[in-house]
């Protein structure tokens, strides 16, 4: 009953096989790419609206993009204003994959918003960082002095420490490395209470002389 | 065996994870949560089905030397094919799935269905055959997502049943243990054992 199967034949059938599926899966990707392309700019302007509170939905995203973000750059690193403050984008890698987020900071110094997204952690532990849940552990915290770091059973007083996600470990050290890189990039953009405290020691001194 | 066996079968006397033990790996991977498990259940099922259904009708062209790879070829395809399409069209459903493509690619249940039945059955039966493992893969996919995220994260499907109740303010803590996947092993032991014990026939001699 079993069939048998020559060299050859296997030969081209495997090759017709492969051959019919990879001209499939190009046809597909080459004519949704325009749609998906599509989708993932308006999903990147969704998070940055996302870190100053404006919830945004695919469609208007575009429209509330232009009215409130704007574009800028140091050094080559591209980051963002919005009225009252800056917004830096995060790179880095989690346990699986890619990582990335946008922190929003108050001309204060301390975090407006964030939001966090992966491409492949585990779902249910390294991937609660795209969360809202684990994104609003970040407000009211600052990058003033040293980067924002992940930790367990964070002190919620120190604005430098963020709980740390359980089961998620390696993913918590990759955001963690990101912030500190983003703070290597970005300490001369972020915005400080430093700063203010500087500036309101300047006022006063002008006022006294 | 009758078609109405092939669906109502996996979910018990054949179940793909308690009697076949297949797609453990997963089963372990996704079900921290609820929603997750819930997505990977879903995408598992329609996954099976269609691959079952395809190499069903391939079957009598497949050279027995090279068949895992067809086998693997097809799924694989049809897994990235199912994730372009939503990406481009249900973007947020994408959004969910995209972390389970490679789980659903590497599922010992496609595989195992597709060596076990699809291979050397007719289509139609073979695409009930999918649907029934799938769903069977399911229950026990829910089951486990539901308890240990409503005991690991004191939730259910993100909605926080246990802060609601009022357990935390006598003392209630979540157990660390249930998060990690080890516990959704034990999880599933005990399941298997509570199955054997109703089913004498599964029990090895």
């Amino acid at each position: 009953m079993k069939k048998t199967f020559s060299n050859t034949y296997i030969f081209v059938y495997s090759a017709v096989l492969v051959v019919v599926a990879a001209l499939i899966l190009t046809v597909v990707s080459v004519s949704l790419k325009p749609s998906q392309e599509k989708n993932q700019q308006a999903e990147t302007k969704q998070m940055i609206l996302k870190t100053i509170g404006i919830d945004a939905t695919r469609d208007n995203a575009d429209e509330l993009y232009a009215q409130n973000i704007k574009e800028s750059s140091l050094n080559g690193n591209d980051y963002f204003t919005f009225p009252g403050g800056v917004i830096i984008p995060l790179k880095g890698t989690g346990l699986w994959g890619p990582i990335w987020g946008y922190l929003a900071f108050d001309d204060g110094g301390s975090v407006k918003g964030a939001v966090f997204d992966h491409k492949g952690e585990t779902p249910g532990l390294g991937g609660e960082i795209s969360s809202d849940k684990f994104a609003s552990r970040f407000i009211g915290k600052q990058m003033c002095e040293e980067p924002i770091h992940l930790k367990k059973n964070a002190d919620k007083d120190n604005p430098y420490e963020v709980d740390a996600i359980s089961g998620g470990t390696m993913t918590s050290n990759g955001v963690t490395a990101m912030l500190a890189t983003a703070y290597e990039k970005y300490s001369d953009v972020i915005p400080c209470y430093e700063d203010c405290e500087a500036i309101s020691a300047l006022m006063m001194e002008e006022e006294e002389q | 065996m009758k078609n109405t066996d092939l669906i109502k079968l996996p979910f018990s006397k054949n179940n793909p994870i308690l009697v076949q033990v297949l797609g453990v790996c997963s089963c372990l991977a996704v079900t921290a949560q609820l929603k997750p498990a819930f997505v990977m259940a879903i995408s598992v099922t329609v996954v099976v089905a269609l691959a079952n259904l395809i190499i069903s009708l391939m079957r009598n062209t497949i050279p027995p030397r090279i068949r895992i790879i067809v086998q693997l070829v097809v799924v694989s395809t049809l897994v990235v094919l199912v994730d372009q399409v939503l990406k481009a069209y249900v973007y947020d459903v994408s959004k969910q799935l995209s972390v389970f493509v490679g789980l659903i690619i590497t599922n010992c249940i496609v595989m195992g269905r597709l060596e076990a039945f699809a291979m050397v059955q007719k289509p139609w039966p073979s695409l009930l055959d999918g649907i029934g493992n799938g769903l069977g893969y399911s229950v026990i996919l829910i089951v486990l997502g539901a308890v240990r995220e409503l005991f690991g994260s004191g939730s259910l499907w993100g909605f926080p049943v246990m802060e609601k109740l009022g357990l935390y303010r006598i003392g209630y803590e979540n157990n660390g243990l249930m998060i990690m996947p080890p516990m959704a092993l034990i999880l599933v032991g005990l399941i298997i054992w509570w199955h054997r014990s109703k089913n004498k026939e599964l029990c090895e001699q």
